[in-house]
């Protein structure tokens, strides 16, 4: 049995699947170390889960979009975020003595703790960001994101330049996707992809199950959690577009209360829903985006239409649309009438949900939070010659 | 150059489906990131019309592909009317 310490970000959507992972080892015997904000961390951890703690530290919003979003990720989340957990990791490490450390590809302090002591690593990548170079036609962005790498290399008291991409650890990369998504994208060769990771997360709100009508064909509408005034202004485009068509579907839309004026019968809106034990009831999802929504979603066969808003939302529209899983429409300017159309494209036309089952197949054959166990649980077992020579080598 | 930067919000208004109150707002230092909220979409259409209209030499995506992050997000619209003067041909004359 083995000891590994993981280090996400303060956010749902990269600690939910990493959390999966987390209690997948512990029910097999190993034991888990979290560093991170308790308070945020312990509804999602088993209970003999340690956790190292780091305060946790309210950044700058994220209400940017575009190439302003990927700005201020970096300046205004990635880089404070390092140097304000790094000294916290680093005393974790050295209390806990993990065989395995297993740091999201945002989480760079793990990347640069795991330098320091050698130790061997996993990259874990929960959203679609950082894995396919999406910036690999914008040369200078990605050496500007480079740049970021080396400062916080040399913050950390590291000499000379990191030896590799802070983001891929030369030993191992989770991927909670599937290449029937990330298609011929370039990756790096230890990308190990397993899917959607959702083993033991606990279950999710009530939900009124007696009113969905078997007669009418379901359709869920998701945006995550935003606090921009365009996101009220996409759910009422949203539900002007469904607004003619409660003889054939119901919408259940996801939404703080009051986001929605005045819905129509057919439209219903609640502030949470148990996501997981709805999909199988589901004929189309309309989402921004977010890796874990998508995933999720295709895992059970339901094709998307999907408005991304930053981040690695629009990699996983284009993504999505590529497998013919999906239609992506525009999150700002998408008119109801566009909507509409694409909603109903995604329920009338078969392909979409043969596709969307084309990929979903491929998902869950990768073994999701059980998968990503066993390669940690690999690379925390005892290297053989060649691999310590490599291993050696790689953290010289 | 007013007229060209007029054609140019008129594109722009063409790739996003946005209507006249929206043109009318827009400035030679308006932004294309920050400010129209422009998506990768709609650029690589913005880019594909200015090079049917103005000729092979206009290569805005090409363009932004050479520019660094923090000019991305300060690339305005009069930089791109500026860019096309500099690189387009209208009927068989130099646009600028």
């Amino acid at each position: 049995m083995s000891r590994f310490l993981f280090l996400s970000l303060p956010l749902a959507g990269h600690v939910n699947p990493m959390a999966a992972v987390s209690r997948t080892l512990v029910q097999q015997g190993h034991e888990v170390a979290w560093a991170g904000s308790e308070s945020f961390l312990r509804p999602l951890l088993a209970d003999d889960t340690t956790v190292y703690p780091i305060g946790l530290r309210l950044h700058r919003g994220q209400s940017d979009l575009g190439m302003t979003a990927t700005r201020s990720r970096w300046e205004g989340y990635i880089v404070p975020h390092c140097r304000f957990t790094r000294p916290a990791v680093e005393q974790a490490v050295q209390a806990y003595r993990p065989d395995v450390m297993v740091v999201d590809q945002h989480a760079v302090a793990g990347a640069l703790v795991a330098h320091r002591h050698g130790l061997r690593w996993a990259s874990a990548a929960p959203t679609s960001m950082e894995l396919t170079r999406p910036y690999r036609a914008l040369p200078k962005v990605e050496s500007w994101i480079h740049g970021q790498l080396a400062a916080m290399w040399t913050a950390a008291g590291l000499s000379g330049t990191p030896p590799h991409d802070l983001r891929f650890s030369p030993h191992l990369v989770i991927a909670f996707s599937s290449k029937a998504l990330t298609g011929t994208a370039p990756l790096p060769e230890n990308v190990e992809f397993v899917g959607a990771a959702v083993a033991g997360r606990p279950p999710g709100a009530d939900f009124p199950w007696e009113r969905l009508d078997p007669g009418r064909r379901h359709v869920l509408v998701t945006m995550g959690t935003l606090s921009m005034d365009i996101a009220k202004d996409f759910y009422e485009r949203m539900v002007a577009a469904l607004r003619s068509l409660g003889d054939r579907l119901q919408a259940i839309v996801v939404a703080p209360e009051g986001t929605v004026a005045d819905p129509p019968e057919h439209v219903m809106v609640f502030p949470q829903v148990p996501m997981l034990d709805l999909l199988p009831r589901l004929d189309a999802v309309v989402s921004h985006g977010g890796l874990n929504t998508v995933c999720e979603t295709l895992s059970h066969d339901v094709p998307l239409v999907i408005a991304p808003i930053k981040g690695d939302q629009p990699i996983n529209a284009a993504q999505v649309a590529a497998a013919g899983a999906g239609i992506r429409v525009r999150y700002v300017r998408a008119t109801p009438e566009e909507l509409r159309t694409a909603v109903l494209a995604v329920l009338d036309d078969p392909t979409y949900r043969a596709a969307a089952a084309r990929v979903g197949e491929s998902l869950r054959a990768a073994g999701g939070a059980s998968a990503a166990a066993r390669h940690l649980a690999l690379l925390a077992q005892p290297v053989s010659s060649l691999r310590q020579t490599e291993l050696r080598t790689t953290d010289a | 150059m007013n007229e060209l930067f007029a054609e140019i919000v008129a594109l722009l208004r063409d790739v996003t489906g946005e209507d006249a109150e929206w043109m009318a707002g827009i400035q030679p230092a308006t932004t294309l990131d920050g400010d129209l909220m422009l998506e990768s979409v709609e650029l690589t259409a913005l880019s594909a019309a200015l090079q049917r209209r103005y000729g092979p030499g206009v290569d805005l995506a090409g363009y932004v592909a050479g520019l660094d992050i923090d000019q991305i997000i300060g690339l305005t619209v009069g930089e791109v009317a500026e860019y096309v003067a500099a690189h387009g041909i209208r009927a068989g004359e130099v646009v600028g």
